[in-house]
């Protein structure tokens, strides 16, 4: 399966996904990304990160890619459980429990077995959304959403800019090797210091880009309102590229119904809660005095 | 005439208006938005893979990046440093959309504490005095990373996170870990590349141009 690597991720270039406009996959991310702050019962957001690893296999993204982001899950998991045991929210009725001669609270540590579950799903979400999604997909869903142009531009910018700043480092670290430099014996503080000097070459080089690009951009009559000189409207050839149909409709539709059906659940009804749970209730009976 | 900049005229100077200046903001202005927010997205999604504990860096130099810009750039630079987060928070994997939807004002308040500061004092970017330093230090740091790291961990509190007994801790963490990258490369940065910003066509005067 060919990908292709952007500053977002790796994004397959087949995808079935990509019969979706961008739009479409944008909401996408919205309703996916928040809805599991409705729900902290962790049956539920385990039911919707399994959903989410098939939605990856679905649309062809290399699943072990997603490894890079095992160190953070791991750290993140021992730090909220860490704190949670050595300064638990504790309330008189908890249940108390010896693990290895540590005194720990039941309902605190499953407080944040809940929520820790809850932010993978979360986090998940967001990254499933720029493993399929090339920044040019990006830039559509928000012009076809009638963003102003700054906003759109802005942003196309500023990822790319992203990739020239990186750019920019490398060849300053080269330039750097071609001297002599090496740096790994270097200590933690010498590097953060090596960091410092690195930033003043890049920021000098981006205010001098910035000069360029801003020439370049009106030398070729771009406005911030992205109407002409003139004041007609600016073609726009990206987004005739695509066209919203039927099955985006459909799939929106069913994807904001999804997101208002667990939403009201939720907050108006208070469903989806860890009270919910059948997994904290056996627990809880089961680690009763 | 003054020279915007020059530096010759004292502090107050690079804030001034010359005769008959007038000043729009522009194209030029938008561009730097967008390569501030470029530069955000590295150098925070850089921080925040670097040393990372749980949900907070020990070291986020993009609250460099951010007052840098609101002293820079006014409200453009404003702008970028409350959108930059969103995206290196989403790549590093630091922080869901709607928890970097809640740090919105705590990244607003980081970026723009500077930039009022020096506008408000009129203190010299390039920190030639004690007294700019002393802008630079208390507002542009002490304060915007007070409020940051206050706002920043009851957001994790608020999302559960993090446990408010905890609160006190990873507050301290986040204001260690966003303080000691802006007093080192922030005034590192102010120092040696102001001179040369503040004669830039994008150097903003007021907030806006």
């Amino acid at each position: 399966m060919r990908r292709r690597k952007t500053l977002l991720g790796m994004v397959p270039l087949e995808s079935p996904l990509y019969q979706f406009h961008p739009l479409t996959r944008m909401i996408g991310l919205v309703v996916l990304a928040v809805l599991p702050l409705f729900v902290l019962m962790p049956e539920a957001n385990l039911v919707f990160l399994a959903a989410l690893f098939v939605l990856f296999a679905y649309a062809r993204v290399d699943i072990s890619r997603l490894r890079i982001y095992l160190p953070l899950m791991v750290t993140v998991a021992f730090f909220m459980f860490a704190i949670t045991v050595l300064a638990p929210d504790r309330r008189p009725d908890d249940i108390r429990l010896q693990v290895l001669g540590v005194t720990v609270y039941y309902q605190p540590l499953m407080r944040t077995f809940a929520s820790y579950i809850r932010i993978m799903a979360m986090l998940f979400a967001t990254i499933f959304y720029f493993s399929t999604n090339h920044e040019r997909d990006m830039l559509v869903a928000l012009r076809a959403a009638r963003v102003p142009f700054a906003v759109s531009y802005v942003l196309g910018l500023s990822i790319r800019s992203a990739a020239m700043f990186l750019e920019d480092l490398t060849t300053v670290r080269q330039a750097e090797q071609a001297r002599g430099l090496d740096d790994s014996g270097l200590s933690i503080k010498d590097k953060l210091k090596m960091y410092g000097l690195y930033l003043i070459p890049l920021f000098t080089m981006s205010l001098r880009r910035a000069d360029e690009i801003s020439n370049a951009l009106f030398a070729r009559g771009y406005t911030i309102s992205g109407r002409t000189i003139t004041g007609g409207p600016r073609p726009d050839y990206v987004l005739s590229q695509y066209r919203f149909r039927a099955r985006d409709a459909v799939a929106s539709g069913a994807l904001i119904v999804l997101f208002v059906g667990v939403a009201a659940l939720g907050w108006r009804y208070g469903a989806f809660q860890l009270a919910d749970s059948p997994l904290n209730r056996w627990l809880a009976g089961a680690l009763q005095p | 005439m003054a020279v915007a900049g020059s530096g010759a005229e004292g502090h107050s100077s690079v804030w001034e208006l010359a005769p008959g200046e007038v000043r729009h903001a522009g194209i030029v202005h938008v561009v730097m938005l967008a390569l501030f927010t470029g530069i955000g997205i590295v150098v925070g999604t850089f921080g925040s893979l670097a040393v990372p504990i749980g949900f907070v860096s020990a070291f986020w130099p993009g609250q460099a990046v951010q007052a840098i810009g609101g002293v820079w750039y006014g409200m453009w630079g404003g702008i970028a440093g409350t959108i930059f987060p969103f995206i290196s928070n989403s790549l590093s994997g630091s922080a869901p959309l709607p928890v970097s939807l809640a740090y919105v004002p705590a990244n607003f308040v980081q970026s723009m504490a500077a930039g009022w500061a020096f506008r408000a004092f009129r203190a010299d970017p390039s920190l030639r005095s004690g007294r700019d330093w002393t802008v630079w230090i208390v507002w542009g740091v002490l304060v915007a990373n007070l409020f940051g790291s206050f706002w920043g961990s009851n957001v994790l509190v608020f999302f559960g996170l993090v446990t408010r007994a905890a609160w006190p801790t990873v507050w301290a963490g986040w204001f260690v870990g966003n303080t000691i990258p802006s007093i080192v490369l922030g005034s590192l940065i102010l120092k040696y590349v102001s001179p040369l910003v503040v004669q830039t066509r994008g150097f903003t005067k007021g907030y806006w141009a």
